[in-house]
């Protein structure tokens, strides 16, 4: 299983690296590859390139706020393996929020 | 394929999330136009805490303060733009961009409206972005030959979203938004006693109920909007409030040390260190971890603090808090009393309803 994530909250300094820490350690905990990139106060960090995308089971969105190369995720919206949440869901329940995305 | 696709998608998400797309865009206005705050409070509270206090706010006179001054206020003349841009970007994409920085500039400045010249701010800006972003979305699903569609995004959206919305603001929307912003300013500027005492409480309560998320910046960019129009009450009950949450965390964290581990302390000092500067969110750890014993106690604190600030008649003269703008208040004293206070309040709250760490594992 592979996962691939965006995280971006309001600010970019608190929710975005605690959402991002969330996905990683519940993905590490199931044995799931994963890359979780962050759009934060500091820029893209980690960023995800297409391939990456293309290659991942499941995309997950914990942002609040509009993100730059949203485009990235539509082929992942039209195959329907594309979930998008709150920061604060990612980082209070990051298991329930995986079992969502990987029911899909 | 992709282009095929997308107008189809676009047409059926049009309208059908409209609050939640709308939620999305403020907030990210709102993350890209709070550096630019920063900028313009923090640069604008250090020439101001050089000056004397005139009839009309303060008035600095040292040259060197005065450039400090000039770059302070290109940082909040070019605030509402920014926010104006991205809240268009987030709805549209990059061709949001353009119009959305044009439109914001056009609300900030004076507009003639019959024989008087209106601006309308922030209330402006947030509609005609929204306005913008729709519009732009709705241009981008027309369906144009080969030859236009090349120069959609450099000439056409930007050219006529601009025109038409340029157009409608300055011949329908500036007269009755200004009459609005006119009543806001008139009514929320003459409060005294104690209905300022129940606005500092809202306003307080409001600052802290999430700590810097949409909750806060509205309570914000309210207090802003009138701190442009000449109002400087309600910022300055707001700037005691931002101050309070992080700050009575950390105070929490050291007081009470079997209620919070090592881990807690070592947040505590950046979060001490954030609400003096004036940033809320160094409380976010915190109320992450225990929602439910936090939140009470700092929208207590800030609540308290914000009061104490409406009832003082405190005026803060920047978009920024904490103990660094007290330079740039009516009564610095007070002002920083007044976060003192609200801190102490709120660990004390905190430290009340916090279980032992024992008993909460």
């Amino acid at each position: 299983m592979k996962i691939v994530a965006v995280c971006a909250c309001t600010v970019g300094i608190a929710h975005t690296y605690m959402a991002q820490k969330a996905i990683e350690d519940e993905c590490a905990k199931r044995g799931f590859e994963y890359k979780v990139e962050t759009q934060g106060g500091m820029g893209i960090d980690n960023e995800l390139d297409e391939d990456e995308i293309a290659d991942a089971d499941y995309a997950l969105l914990a942002v609040d706020v509009g993100i730059e190369g949203d485009e990235r995720f539509d082929e992942k919206r039209d195959e329907g393996k594309c979930l998008t949440v709150g920061s604060a869901d990612a980082i209070s329940h990051p298991d329930e929020v995986i079992d969502k995305l990987i029911a899909l | 394929m992709a282009d095929a696709q997308a107008p189809a998608k676009q047409k059926k998400g049009f309208f059908s999330n409209f609050g939640k797309d709308l939620l999305k865009a403020f907030n990210t206005g709102v993350s890209y136009f709070i550096p630019v705050v920063v900028i313009g409070g923090v640069f604008l509270a250090f020439s101001l805490a050089s000056g004397t206090a005139g009839k009309s706010g303060m008035v600095v006179t040292n040259p060197f303060m005065k450039n400090l001054n000039l770059i302070g206020m290109a940082g909040i003349n070019m605030m509402i733009p920014v926010l104006a841009a991205y809240i268009a970007y987030s709805l549209a994409g990059k061709p949001g961009l353009a119009p959305g920085f044009v439109l914001g500039y056009l609300v900030n400045n004076p507009v003639a409206v019959g024989k008087t010249n209106v601006s309308t701010g922030f209330l402006g800006a947030m509609v005609m972005a929204v306005a913008v972003g729709y519009f732009v979305r709705w241009m981008k699903t027309w369906k144009v030959n080969n030859t236009i569609r090349t120069i959609m995004p450099i000439l056409i959206i930007p050219i006529f979203s601009t025109l038409v919305l340029g157009l409608f603001y300055i011949y329908v929307l500036a007269a009755p938004l200004s009459i609005v912003m006119n009543w806001l300013t008139s009514v929320l500027g003459s409060l005294q006693g104690g209905s300022a005492i129940v606005l500092g409480i809202v306003i307080g309560i409001m600052t802290a109920f999430d700590m810097g998320g949409p909750v806060n910046k509205t309570a914000s960019t309210f207090t802003m909007a009138l701190m442009t129009a000449g109002v400087y009450g309600p910022n300055g009950m707001f700037r005691v409030a931002v101050a309070v949450p992080p700050i009575a965390c950390g105070i929490a964290s050291f007081v009470a040390k079997n209620k919070f581990d090592d881990a807690d302390r070592q947040m505590g000092i950046s979060a001490i260190f954030m609400g003096c500067i004036g940033i809320t969110e160094g409380a976010i750890p915190f109320a992450v971890k225990d929602f439910g014993h936090i939140i009470p106690g700092i929208c207590a604190g800030s609540a308290v603090g914000a009061a104490l600030a409406a009832a003082q008649g405190i005026e803060c003269y920047v978009p920024h808090g904490g103990f660094i703008v007290a330079l740039a208040t009516n009564n610095i004293p007070l002002y920083c009393l007044d976060i003192v206070i609200g801190s102490i309040v709120a660990a004390a709250i905190i430290v009340a309803m916090k279980p032992k760490l024992d008993s909460a594992k």
